[in-house]
């Protein structure tokens, strides 16, 4: 019999990465603290990351950001091996963090509406401006977009995760998830013309 | 493709600018992520108070060891007095079986001799 002459295909990086991190999971759960800062050190930059993209905010990015790594330290014990990458665990509750804050956060904007009309609208918008120069026209344009498109576009754009990973990440199907990304995608790219005709961008 | 039918040049530019200089991990941050970690592993490993067997909580509604102490030796009290009990106490051994003696209240004189005489 002749052997099998396919060559077996070498893991792709990502799937590594998940290994490794379901092994420090591991180990940070039988109590090694050096995991920890491992962890830490590839998993947290993604949260914030993902969480400041989400939110346009950075305070509350790192208040996020903190709580989602929290729910995966108390969950290290538990953790079952196979079921689901850490990282895309990771995502998950971070995009649930997210879309906690902002439900609690519009509701305080409309109890604060009932109370009070602000007297002067100046300062409001002064602040708005200079919020608007401190982040840059992709941030800008994202915080316009309904939440589901930034969503998908953040995590297929900027994250760069698979459809099917960000399928199970927004619990949706693969097909949502692309009609989300490009219907997010037409809506930026308008945004962002707007933006360039607005600011005299446009050179003829 | 519907994505082509719009200029994605500037915005896939965006998108790589993005891609290139993710958001640092502010090290303060990291920190408070870290120490996180620690206090969940001290918690852990922290020796996680027994529930109470029967006994101790028995005990504890009782009124704690001393309350226990007291119910035995209270108890061995009354043991003690029923079995040798001191002189001036009628004796609940000897009492036993007794309940059919009658007594004689008026020491042998007829209640209706008594009344015949007040006549």
């Amino acid at each position: 019999m002749a052997a099998p002459a396919r060559i077996i295909e070498a893991p792709d990086d990502s799937s590594v990465r998940g290994d490794e991190e379901a092994a420090l999971l591991a180990a940070f759960a039988s109590g090694d603290r050096q995991a920890a800062a491992q962890l830490t050190a590839r998993l947290g930059p993604r949260t914030f990351g993902l969480a400041l993209r989400l939110l346009g905010d950075r305070a509350e990015a790192e208040d996020v950001a903190q709580e989602a790594m929290l729910r995966l330290w108390r969950i290290a014990p538990d953790w079952r091996h196979g079921e689901a990458r850490v990282s895309t665990w990771l995502y998950r509750v971070t995009l649930n963090l997210v879309t906690d804050r902002r439900r609690r956060s519009r509701g305080r904007m409309a109890a604060l509406d009932e109370v009070a009309e602000p007297a002067d609208p100046a300062p409001g918008a002064a602040r708005r401006m200079l919020d608007a120069q401190r982040h840059d026209a992709l941030q800008v344009a994202l915080m316009q977009l309904p939440e589901r498109q930034r969503e998908a576009v953040v995590l297929r754009h900027i994250e760069e995760l698979a459809n099917p990973e960000i399928a199970g990440i927004m619990e949706i199907s693969t097909e949502a998830v692309e009609s989300l990304t490009a219907r997010g995608k037409r809506a930026l790219a308008a945004i962002l013309a707007g933006q360039r005709a607005e600011l005299g961008y446009d050179d003829d | 493709m519907t994505e082509r039918e719009f200029d994605t040049g500037p915005l896939d530019d965006l998108f790589a600018a993005a891609r290139a200089a993710p958001p640092a991990l502010p090290p303060a941050l990291a920190a408070r992520m870290l120490a996180d970690a620690g206090r969940v592993l001290d918690e852990r490993q922290a020796p996680r108070p027994a529930m109470p067997g029967w006994r101790a909580q028995l005990a504890e509604a009782i009124g704690g060891w001393f309350g226990v102490g007291g119910l035995a030796a209270a108890c061995a009290a009354g043991l003690w007095i029923g079995l040798a009990p001191p002189a001036g106490l009628p004796d609940p051994v000897g009492l036993f079986g007794q309940s059919q003696t009658s007594y004689d209240l008026f020491q042998g004189s007829d209640l209706a001799l008594a009344l015949s005489e007040d006549g």
